[in-house]
Formats: C-alpha cells, sequence, structure tokens
C-alpha cells in the first residue's frame, strides 16, 4: 500500500497472447458486442436493484476489462466512473493465483489505496475463463452504495482525517466461489451497511456480472478465445491510433490552466488545481505537477485511480464522439500525477469528498487549457456541488432512510462554441437520471416546494450557460443534514471570454429566525420541518457576451433565462417592452450605441 | 356479406387490406401527404372496383375499418403541431426542459437540444399544491392563475397541458384550471395530465401531457376529417385506430389522448405478427421488419406483444404510455456504407428513396446495403425489383464501393460489400440484444418473423447469429401493416396509481380504481359496438420490492361478462405477493422473500375479440424438394459459389429447398444461407429452418 502499488496499477500493460488474425471488422463487431453486454448488464442492475441511487440516478457503470486489466470495453454510465474500474480489477489480478480464481467466481473491491475510487464505489467482478482455464475477459460492475458503514450515514464525513473513520475498506474479496455465495462473506458486508436495501442491492450486482460473464463466455464460444484476444488487441490499438491522430492535428505547445476550491472543510482557502496540457505531434501529456499538496488539508483528497478517471472523461469528451472508449485512451496519453498531491494522496486519507473537489477540476482545467485550441468540444464535465445534499433519518425501528438528494434541477450546463448550455447537466452526466418529486415524496418525509430556474444564473456569453436551479425542499421529520459548499467563490468558470456562472449557495431553517447560510462544512441535526434552499450553480457561458445576437438575448429574456437589467449590463443589449406582456424588442440603435461605448461591435453588423 | 378493412398510411404508400371471411384482398395506393385521407378514399374506391361495388355498396357492407396512421409521428418529426402552452405547479415550470438529466448521448457535447414544444415563456406556474396523500397543502390560487392563462392566451396558444403535482391522486386543481381555461379561451384543446397518464412521477405525465396537447388539434383535425369523408361516402360504422398499445380504439377515446397514436404503424405489424405467430405454433416470435431506412424490432410473447408503460423516448420526447416496444435502428436498403477515421460504418445516413442506392439509377453515388447485395449477388439487375416497377442497374456501383470502401479499407469491391454487409448484420444484431435485454428475455427461446422489404434477406443470418433455429416469412410479408391493424382488438389499457405496502393493501380503494377503469372501459368499448359479454377483462396489479424502480405486473383475474370483483378478497393480497415473488425470480434470476413487496397500482386491460384474418399453418402437404429457376454467382456468408434461384410464386405448400437459395417474390427477397433450408407450409408461407 504506497505510491509503488499505484504505479504499478497504473502502468502501461502489454496486448494479450494470441495467435489468431483479425481483421478491422471483425473486431468492430466485438467491440459492439462489448458494449451490448456492458449495456445488458447495466439494464438488468437498473431494473433490480432496490437503491434509488441505482435504479433511478443509474449510477451504475458496466465495463469489461481484459485478461491484462486493460479496459476494453464499456456502457452507459458516468464516464468519470466508467475509466475507473480497471485499477481495482488489476488489484484483484495480481492475486488470482493466492485467491483461487476460477469460473463462477465473483469478487468486490473498494479500496482507494488498491486501485478504488472512493469507498462507496464498490466494483463487482466476474472473470470469464476460456477452455484452457485462461482469462478472456472479465464483467465489472461498479455502484454507488448509499453506505458503506463508517462513522457516519451515508458515506460522507467532513471531518474524517483519515479513511478508516468513513467505512469498510476492501481491498478485493470473493464473493462467490464457484457460483455458490459466501454466505459468511456476504453477511458481515450486511452487517456493515446501515441501509435496508443493500442486501438487494448486492444481490443484484452479483447475479448482473454474472449474466455478463455469460454473454462473454457466449461470444469466446462463438469467436473462439484467441480471436476475441486479438480483437481486443485491435480495438485498444485502434483508439490509441485514432486519439493520437487527433492530436496530431492541435497545434504544439503548452497550454497550462489553474483552477481554485474555495476551501477544505476545515477552512484552508483556495485549494489550487493545475494542469499543463503539452502537444507535441501525436503525444499528449497532462501534468498536474504544482497541483497543492499541503499536508494539512481535510477530506480534499482525490484518490489516483479518481484522477486518472477524471482527467480522462474530460479528454474524451474533447475528441472525436465515435471513438471507441477503452484502454487506448490511457495508451494515447501521458498522465502525470504528482505523488503526494491531493490528486495522488498519501495512503490511508479519507477519499468520500475528493470524489467531488478536487475530482471535478482535474477535467475543468484541463477543458479551460485547451479550450484555445479545441473551442468547439470545449465543455467542462464537471459537477461544481459541494456533495451530495443528501438528508438521513432514522425511522421508528431504527432503520436509516436515506433521500440521496439527487433531485431533479439544472446545474452546470455550460454553453460551448455555438450552442448555449441546456438541459439539466453537462453531457457526460446524461445517463445520470434524477430523482422526481413525486417519487421521493411517497418514499421519504420531504416536500419539494420548488426547483426551478434562476434568471442571470447561467454565465454570460456570445453563447450562454444553463441558469442554475434554487432547490427547495421541506423535510417533515428530524433529519441529519451534511454539506459542504463550494463554487461559491469560485464558480465554475466560462471559456474564452465567456463569464463565470453564478456561485452555488445553501441555507437552511428558511424563513425562521434560525435561518443560516452554510459558509463551509456542517453535519447538523435539525428539527421536523426544516426548510432547505439550496441554488445550484449554472453553466459557465462561452464567448464575450457583447458579441452574442441581441435577438437571442431578447429571447433569452422572453425565456426569464436573462433578466432585462443583465442583457443590458452584460450583453449591452438595450430592450423595449414588458416581459409578461410578451411585447420585448431590441431597441436596435441603443443597442449599437452601448456596444459601441464598450468598444465593441454589434454582431448583427 | 361483411367485410373488414385494414389500412396502414406510410411514407410512400398507403396499403389495403380487406377481409371477406378468410379471403384476404391486398391493394396499394401512392400516399397523398397533403391529405392522407385522400389515398384512403383512392385505395377504398379501388377495392370497390375490385369487389364489382360502387363504393357506398362496398362502405355499407364494410363491419370496420381498421386504421394505422403515422399522422401523430409525422408532426412529430415536422415540429407542426399546435403553440402550445403549460400549466403547472409553482416552483416546478422547468421539468420538461431539465427531462430528469436524460441526454441522448453522453460523449458529444455538440448533441443539440430538443426542440421545444412549449419554450418557457408558455411553461407557467400556479401557486397550489397537493400532497402524496392526495390532501390540499395549498388551495388552488386563482387569481394567479387567470393571470397566468391571459399571458398564454396573449401568445395565441392553441393548446393547453395542465400538469400539477399528484393530481393523478387528486384531480381537483387541474378539474378547475381546466374550467379557468375554457372561460378565458373557449376554443382550445385542453390536456389534463391526470386524463392523459393518471400516475407518478411528474416528468414522464408532464411530457406525455404536453406531447399530447402538441399533437391533439392536428390528430383530432385528420380523424374527424377522415370519418366525415367515410361518412359521407356511407360508411355508418365506428373508424377504429391503432394505438401504440397494439390495441384499436374508437375516436370518441382517442380525443382525449390523441398521443396513443403514436407509433401506430409499426405497432400494426407486431400485432400481425403475434396473430401469424400463434396460427403457426411460434408464439414466442423476434419480429423483425427491415425496409429502405428503418429497421424495427420487437418481442412477442406467448402470442402477445406486451405494450410496456416508461422510459419510452419518442421524437426526443418522453412518453410514460403503454407501447409496443419497437426498437428502430436506422439501417436498411438505403443505408451508406462508409469509412470514417479507418472504421467502416454503416448509417445511420440513408440514401431515402431519392436519389435512393447507386443502383437504383436516379444519381445516388454513396454505396448503400442495397448496392452491397447487388455486388453479393444476393439481388440481381436481371431480376424485377419491388414489383416490377423497375430494374436495378450494376452502373456505377463498384466505382462507388471502390471510391468510399474498398480504397480506404484496400480491399477489393466485393469484399467492401462483404464487410459492409456483415457490419449491419452486426448492427441489427446488436439492436436485438439490447431490446431483448431490457426485456430480460433470451432470443435463442424466440422465432423470427421477418418482413418489409429487406427482412427476409438477411433474416436467416441473423437468427444464426442470434442462436434462433426459426424463421418465419409470410409471403404477404410486404404488405404486412395493413393485415396487423385487422388482426388487432379494441382494447383499452390503462392504470391507476396507488402506492403502499402489499400486506396493507385497502382492498377498497383497490376495487374502486379497477370499478372506474373498468366504467371507462365498458363504455368506448360498447361505443365500438361491443357488448360487456364480448369482452375480456384482465385485473392487474402493479408491485415492486421497497426501493425498486421498476414494477411488475402481477395477473390477479381475467373474466368475460359482466363485471365481478369477487376475487378483491381478504386472500388475495396473499396471492398478489406470491406471484410477484415468482414473476421477480423469472425476470431478474433472484426473489426477496425477505422483503415485503410494495403495490404501486392498479392496471385494467380490457378486451373485445374481432374476426381476424385466418392465418394457416401447419405441413400437411406432402414434401418435395423443389426445383430452382437458375443459377447465379452470389456470396452468402462463405464466399462467392453458384447459388440456387427459385421464382416465389411458382412454389407450392409442401416445396422444400435444401440448399443455399435465393428465393424471388414479388416484393421481396428471401436468402437461404448455408446450414439452413426452406419448406413451405399448408399455407404457402416460407419458414427457414436449421438443416
Amino acid at each position: 500500500m504506497s505510491f509503488e502499488v499505484n504505479r504499478r496499477l497504473a502502468a502501461r500493460r502489454p496486448p494479450l497472447a494470441s495467435d489468431a488474425d483479425i481483421d478491422p471488422v471483425t473486431a468492430g463487431i466485438i467491440r459492439g458486442a462489448y458494449e451490448t453486454i456492458c449495456y445488458e448488464v447495466a439494464t438488468h442492475l437498473g431494473r433490480s436493484a432496490s437503491s434509488a441511487i441505482i435504479n433511478q440516478s443509474n449510477e451504475r457503470n458496466g465495463s469489461i476489462i481484459d485478461g491484462h486489466g486493460r479496459l476494453a470495453g464499456l456502457s452507459v454510465g458516468i464516464p468519470q466512473l466508467l475509466f475507473i474500474s480497471p485499477m481495482a480489477v488489476r488489484w484483484g489480478l495480481e492475486h488470482q493465483r493466492e485467491d483461487d480464481w476460477g469460473p463462477g467466481d465473483v469478487f468486490v473491491g473498494n479500496d482507494p489505496d488498491h486501485g478504488g475510487g472512493h469507498l462507496p464505489d464498490y466494483t463487482v467482478y466476474c472473470p470469464c475463463f476460456d477452455d484452457d482455464g485462461e482469462i478472456v475477459a472479465i464483467q465489472a460492475l461498479q455502484t454507488h452504495q448509499g453506505d458503506t458503514g463508517g462513522k457516519d450515514a451515508g458515506g460522507f464525513s467532513v471531518d474524517a482525517l483519515e479513511i478508516f473513520a468513513e467505512g469498510m475498506i476492501i481491498p478485493g474479496i470473493k464473493l462467490v466461489h464457484r457460483g455458490e455465495p459466501r454466505r459468511d462473506i456476504l453477511e458481515m458486508l450486511v452487517r456493515n451497511n446501515r441501509l435496508p436495501s443493500f442486501p438487494g442491492d448486492i444481490a443484484a450486482m452479483i447475479s448482473a456480472t454474472q449474466l455478463g460473464a455469460r454473454l462473454l463466455s457466449g461470444l469466446v464460444g462463438k469467436y473462439g478465445a484467441d480471436s476475441v484476444r486479438a480483437a481486443t488487441n485491435w480495438n485498444i490499438a485502434d483508439t490509441e491510433r485514432r486519439f493520437r491522430a487527433q492530436v496530431a492535428d492541435w497545434p504544439d505547445g503548452q497550454y497550462d490552466a489553474d483552477v481554485f476550491i474555495d476551501h477544505d472543510t476545515v477552512g484552508n482557502l483556495d485549494i489550487r488545481v493545475h494542469v499543463s496540457c503539452r502537444v507535441d505531434g501525436d503525444q499528449l501529456t497532462i501534468d498536474m505537477t504544482d497541483t497543492d499538496d499541503r499536508p494539512e488539508l481535510v477530506c480534499v483528497w482525490n484518490t489516483f485511480s479518481n484522477s486518472r478517471g477524471y482527467a480522462m472523461a474530460q479528454l474524451a469528451s474533447m475528441v472525436d464522439p465515435t471513438i471507441p472508449k477503452n484502454e487506448g485512451l490511457f495508451d494515447a496519453v501521458d498522465l502525470i500525477i504528482p505523488e503526494g498531491s491531493i490528486l495522488q494522496p498519501p495512503p490511508n486519507k479519507p477519499a468520500a469528498l475528493g470524489a467531488f473537489h478536487p475530482a471535478v477540476e482535474v477535467g475543468e482545467a484541463i477543458c479551460i487549457a485547451l479550450s484555445e485550441i479545441l473551442p468547439a468540444r470545449s465543455s467542462p464535465q464537471v459537477y461544481k456541488i459541494g456533495m451530495p445534499n443528501a438528508v438521513v433519518g432514522f425511522d421508528a425501528a431504527g432503520t436509516m432512510w436515506l433521500d440521496q438528494g439527487v433531485d431533479v434541477r439544472a446545474s452546470d450546463a455550460s454553453a460551448t462554441q455555438g450552442i448555449d448550455g441546456w438541459g439539466s447537466m453537462c453531457s457526460g452526466l446524461g445517463n445520470l437520471i434524477l430523482a422526481s418529486a413525486e417519487e421521493a415524496e411517497s418514499r421519504f418525509p420531504v416536500l419539494n416546494l420548488s426547483r426551478e430556474m434562476t434568471p442571470d444564473t447561467g454565465g454570460a456569453g456570445q453563447w450562454r450557460g444553463q441558469p442554475g436551479t434554487l432547490n427547495v425542499k421541506q423535510v417533515l421529520e428530524p433529519f441529519t443534514a451534511v454539506a459542504w459548499m463550494v463554487s461559491m467563490r469560485h464558480p465554475l468558470r466560462g471559456l474564452l471570454g465567456g463569464d463565470d456562472a453564478a456561485p452555488y449557495s445553501c441555507r437552511y431553517r428558511v424563513g425562521t429566525p434560525d435561518e443560516s447560510r452554510v459558509e463551509n462544512a456542517i453535519s447538523v441535526q435539525l428539527p421536523a420541518d426544516t426548510v432547505t434552499a439550496y441554488q445550484y450553480g449554472g453553466g459557465g457561458g462561452f464567448g464575450d457576451p457583447q458579441l452574442r445576437d441581441p435577438q437571442a438575448v431578447c429571447e433569452d429574456v422572453l425565456d426569464e433565462y436573462v433578466s432585462l437589467e443583465a442583457a443590458r449590463d452584460r450583453y449591452g443589449v438595450v430592450l423595449n417592452g414588458s416581459v409578461e406582456g410578451g411585447d420585448v424588442q431590441v431597441d436596435v440603435e441603443s443597442t449599437r450605441a452601448l456596444r459601441a461605448q464598450r468598444g465593441r461591435e454589434p454582431s448583427a453588423q | 356479406m361483411s367485410y373488414r378493412v385494414g389500412i396502414d398510411i406510410g411514407g410512400t404508400f398507403t396499403d389495403f387490406a380487406l377481409l371477406d371471411g378468410e379471403r384476404i384482398v391486398l391493394e396499394k395506393v401512392l400516399s397523398t401527404p397533403d391529405d392522407r385521407s385522400q389515398a384512403v378514399m383512392d385505395g377504398l374506391s379501388k377495392l370497390a372496383e375490385r369487389e364489382g361495388l360502387s363504393l357506398a355498396d362496398l362502405l355499407a357492407r364494410v363491419d370496420a375499418i381498421v386504421h394505422g396512421t403515422t399522422v401523430a409521428d409525422n408532426t412529430l418529426i415536422e415540429m407542426n403541431g399546435a403553440v402550445t402552452g403549460l400549466l403547472t405547479t409553482a416552483g416546478f415550470r422547468d421539468e420538461i426542459e431539465l427531462r430528469r438529466g436524460y441526454k441522448e448521448d453522453i460523449w458529444d457535447v455538440r448533441l443539440l437540444p430538443p426542440p421545444p414544444i412549449v419554450p418557457r415563456r408558455r411553461r407557467l406556474t400556479v401557486p397550489e399544491r397537493i400532497t402524496a396523500d392526495g390532501r390540499v397543502l395549498v388551495a388552488l390560487d386563482e387569481d394567479a392563475a387567470r393571470q397566468a392563462i391571459a399571458r398564454l392566451a396573449r401568445q395565441g396558444v392553441e393548446s393547453v397541458a395542465i400538469s400539477t403535482l399528484f393530481s393523478f391522486v387528486n384531480p381537483v386543481h387541474e378539474l378547475r384550471l381546466a374550467e379557468l381555461v375554457r372561460e378565458a379561451l373557449p376554443d382550445v384543446d385542453i390536456s389534463l395530465s391526470h386524463e392523459v397518464m393518471p400516475k407518478a412521477p411528474e416528468f414522464e405525465r408532464t411530457s406525455t401531457t404536453v406531447v399530447n396537447a402538441y399533437l391533439a388539434p392536428r390528430v383530432t383535425h385528420y380523424l374527424d376529417r377522415l370519418i366525415a369523408r367515410l361518412e359521407a361516402a356511407g360508411y355508418a360504422r365506428e373508424l377504429m385506430v391503432m394505438q401504440s398499445s397494439g390495441g384499436v380504439m374508437v375516436r370518441d377515446y382517442l380525443r382525449g389522448s390523441p398521443v396513443r397514436v403514436l407509433a401506430s404503424g409499426p405497432a400494426g405489424g407486431v400485432i400481425g405478427g403475434a396473430h401469424v405467430g400463434s396460427a403457426k405454433s411460434e408464439p414466442d416470435l423476434l419480429c423483425v421488419d427491415m425496409g429502405g431506412t428503418s429497421y424495427d424490432v420487437s418481442v412477442v410473447r406467448g402470442g402477445e406483444a406486451p405494450a410496456e408503460p416508461g422510459w419510452n423516448w419518442h421524437h426526443r420526447y418522453l412518453i410514460g404510455l403503454p407501447m409496443v416496444k419497437v426498437e428502430t435502428l436506422g439501417a436498411g436498403g438505403g443505408s451508406v456504407c462508409q469509412v470514417i477515421g479507418g472504421n467502416l460504418q454503416v448509417g445511420p445516413d440513408s440514401a431515402g428513396a431519392d436519389p435512393g442506392p447507386v443502383c437504383y439509377g436516379r444519381g445516388g453515388d454513396r454505396p448503400t446495403i442495397t448496392d452491397a447485395n447487388l455486388v453479393l449477388g444476393l439481388l440481381s439487375d436481371a431480376s424485377e425489383f419491388a414489383g416490377g416497377r423497375f430494374q436495378l442497374t450494376r452502373t456505377g456501383v463498384d466505382a462507388a464501393f471502390e471510391k468510399h470502401v474498398a480504397g480506404p479499407l484496400g480491399c477489393s469491391v466485393e469484399d467492401a460489400a462483404f464487410d459492409c454487409w456483415r457490419v449491419v448484420n452486426a448492427n441489427m444484431t446488436q439492436a436485438v440484444r439490447r431490446l431483448t435485454a431490457e426485456k430480460g428475455t433470451d432470443p435463442r427461446d424466440l422465432a423470427m418473423l421477418a418482413y418489409g422489404g429487406n427482412g427476409p434477406l438477411f433474416a436467416g443470418i441473423q437468427a444464426q447469429d442470434l442462436g434462433i433455429d426459426t424463421v418465419v416469412v409470410p409471403k404477404a410479408s410486404p404488405a404486412f401493416s395493413a393485415l396487423g391493424a385487422l388482426s388487432a382488438d379494441p382494447s383499452i389499457d390503462e392504470e391507476r396509481s396507488y402506492l403502499c405496502p402489499a400486506t396493507r393493501a385497502d382492498l377498497d380503494r383497490m376495487r374502486a380504481l379497477w370499478n372506474e377503469l373498468d366504467e371507462r372501459a365498458e363504455r368506448f368499448l360498447r361505443t365500438a359496438g361491443f357488448a360487456r359479454d364480448a369482452v375480456s377483462a384482465r385485473y392487474q396489479v402493479n408491485l415492486r420490492y421497497p426501493g425498486q424502480n421498476w414494477s411488475l405486473a402481477v395477473e390477479v383475474a381475467e373474466q368475460r361478462g359482466p363485471r365481478d370483483l369477487g376475487f378483491v378478497d381478504e386472500d388475495m393480497r396473499k396471492r398478489v405477493i406470491a406471484a410477484f415473488h415468482a414473476r421477480h425470480e423469472q425476470e431478474y434470476g433472484h426473489a426477496r422473500l425477505s422483503e415485503e413487496p410494495e403495490v404501486t397500482g392498479v392496471r385494467l386491460v380490457a378486451r373485445a375479440t374481432v374476426p381476424k384474418p385466418t392465418f394457416r399453418g401447419g405441413f400437411a402437404a406432402a414434401r418435395r424438394s423443389a426445383r430452382p429457376g437458375t443459377t447465379r454467382r452470389g456470396n452468402l456468408g462463405e464466399g462467392f459459389t453458384d447459388i440456387d434461384v427459385y421464382h416465389g410464386p411458382s412454389l407450392a405448400p409442401g416445396d422444400v429447398i435444401e440448399r443455399p437459395a435465393i428465393i424471388e417474390e414479388t416484393f421481396t427477397t428471401i436468402a437461404v444461407y448455408p446450414g439452413w433450408q426452406a419448406c413451405l407450409d399448408d399455407a404457402g408461407d416460407y419458414f427457414l429452418r436449421r438443416a
């Protein structure tokens, strides 16, 4: 358990041994089959799991890992997390002999210091063997658990000084041996989890990965193990080739960016993530040296595996979206993640909150750095929320209930060149299906009072960021709220002259004399009927707002994304008429004059 | 003598199937996009002519006209529906725009937003609130409502959707809002969410209601005009319209929920498929319909096409009502083959009908699947194509493959065509796998039913890839959807939400909900001409384990005749719970016997049975080896050889083809792949089986 383990797990791995000749078309067919199998596995889980975070929010990530631990294929899920599974599986693979791997086995791991993400992210995996007893591929399935033991219900502690406080740590353990569930092990996992839905979830994860392994066996039966291995090699090499071909078209040079996080959970300020993106021919290097490494920081430690995944999720969004996602991406990019920094912490650091920040700032910084050379595909793949806005309570029997707070909202949906920010979140989170009010209120003692977009909270720009919503909620029973607020002083950044998004904010006990704003981190018991108001940040703007088409600004005002005042102040567009009356119109002359006064030509000219 | 007529309006042709006892007469006329009812009248006149009757005499003898329409789908494709407004609960203005976070492509930051049906300026909110148990927490603010309605009026709305929280538990506020809208805007259409889709959750219900409002004026106008024309021509019965659920219903029913006619066309084909499958003792079917631009796949189980409500995205909007699940892939004869980034890609771009594939000789210069089929010898430029409408040409085909595929891949034209054929097959196979995965179905348990112009050519090889042993190709496959419409029963499939632990389910409440559903079904089926004793009613309960998001329906009773809810007794809860555990085990491989399931709602499927086309099956005819007409050079997946070519219309029941072959039918071509044989059953329909 050391940086040495990280170095070993992250090292580039050779292609699989195979004597088979494979043609590109067959390789493509096998790649498609991998993606479809992952889809089938994820669907099976989504239909049968018990907790909302899996079956509603779709935090379920299916991937196929090859016998060398390389990412071979993936499907629906969250891009950042899809790129993480291989590292946990690699740790397991290193011990396949001692742990007596065989057909019908299923394993689980969640240890940040052994290839994992944070503790709630369980990676369950089930290997598929050929007739000679050699591994062909491994079906992995990663999901976020609503609880994983530890001192605080829900998996997030704002004051954890070490990982042992956060929950049960599993480097890698066998759950099913040759098709037989290990009752004692499963009982231990269940006992260490507060949620009554956990047994159903883990049963569903096991049966889903077993389904994946069966489908992989079918593929091996059809094409032969050697051909499947050769196809895996071909596809990984092809992705590397295609990614490098894109990089070769980028101008050589070094592109730097810094992104800051407001503070850690105890008030250390301005935590810095730095990236240097170096383009040299077809080689891209992402160097995170000079990122913060203050040892006194609390909770802002992102696991090594996560840092790799978040970097790659952003990069994958900035190239041709049809390039297959697999290990070839990692083979094409040199990632330099400084040991001991908040992006590769020393052993035993807490990991739960780091998966929010500084994790997403890695992607944001890469996006900002490369936006000047890749404007058409620059859109930060982030969630700037401090941590999930969760509400935890216990019923009369002492059983925990958890409203994860992944409610319908708009947050961080930035513009990119030519396209205003739209929908709820960035595109990468488009499979994360948000909780509905009617389902939540039927299950939990909560009342959703409002969640509409707040005008002017999207960053202004030639293309506008989507506004953020104000989510107001009343909890009808006593509960514990855990919150860590960031993105207040350092909100999501705009790109290429676009404005930053409006900041986040969170208030508790709204409408009472005790109303308070969360300035940093809080873990607090609150009385029944407490109202909370959570303002999500919007998306960042793209390009100079003074260049936005005045008619588009007029439409924005009619739709109340933008106020009349902001139209003038931020966009230099003068409008007449009233929103209520529906007769808002551009005052062309005044707009021209105002923009000229600000030294900008009206875009219409 | 009484007729039944099925009509399916497609993009190019409007198809007709006239049923006279066991006799089926098919007809096809060109569609008339400007006024689609015109083609309906044209075709009916032709049918009358063929029967030696006047149109009025024909219509006087018609018992039922059953109609599948694309009017709703076209409205969403062209985005030319009504100017629509939305009234909703204060605080929930943006649900329809936020889409619960869903985006269709998580890797493409340049994906455009869906075209808005209700821009934010026409989504207005009113203070009011009803809670999960139906209590009025905040009374409706009528002044605010009037102001919002006035603001919609200023924007010229033609249709208004009203969707408030928990209206499906207590509709009082939606009903009052409707009154207020009617006072101010007496001529607009109104869609109420608790009528369109009376269940949680709010995004799904609101989206469905908004689409309903957008479609309402157009669909209603279309149906009214068609019915007026039919009545003027002498038709005295109800027009029956195909619904996305696979049942047919009368106009009065659809007037309140025109969204139910989305996907009306494909649904007809699937229902027809189910019927054919049952007749041929293949009740579990994978239906594949491959035409010029798209490949539609659906699954029939136990002779039925289950229509599931849920996460159905249709033209980028969510429709939460039961829809026969049809997976559509951009793969057809016109799919364009190209090399992008070194990878061969087939579809979803299509050459369409104009200019069409290169081999149509109408100016197309990008190679397509139909061109690949020609290069591979599966089609021939010496044979008739599309019922003899025109001849295919090889001119330009090789050059197009050379330029767009063979050159970039560094292979021969024939190899390039073969690779295209392999890729399109793989794409289709994977679409099937995705669809069956969602249903928890193993394709190896199914037989395949292939129709559409290109389906029968690819069916055998896909069946092979999927581990399917039997493929059925009906002789009428090119005009299958019109026939299918005639197989569909008038039916109503509705649910009502009711959330509670299964052991504590309130029997009075369930009885009341079923009574309400039953009364509605009875009323509309009576309008359609069916007395109570002609209707079967299936009573179902939706359940799930606590925390699950997907419910499974468990049937508690099936009845015919007068309503008798006697089965709702103290013991029912136990029966329902046991049935749910068993169903969960079957679907997901495990049951959680220690957990107490929760009821999420009740459902009623009411259905009247109508006379259907008689599809025969069986293999009584004496088997004999068929004689090929000619041979030609072609590649059926194992390299070029001389392949036998048969003239389909010359084959007879009992004929068997035991070697790889091509069968040329009037509107389609069937391939018999190596390792397979074909035989004609007693009805003259084709069975392909592994040898």
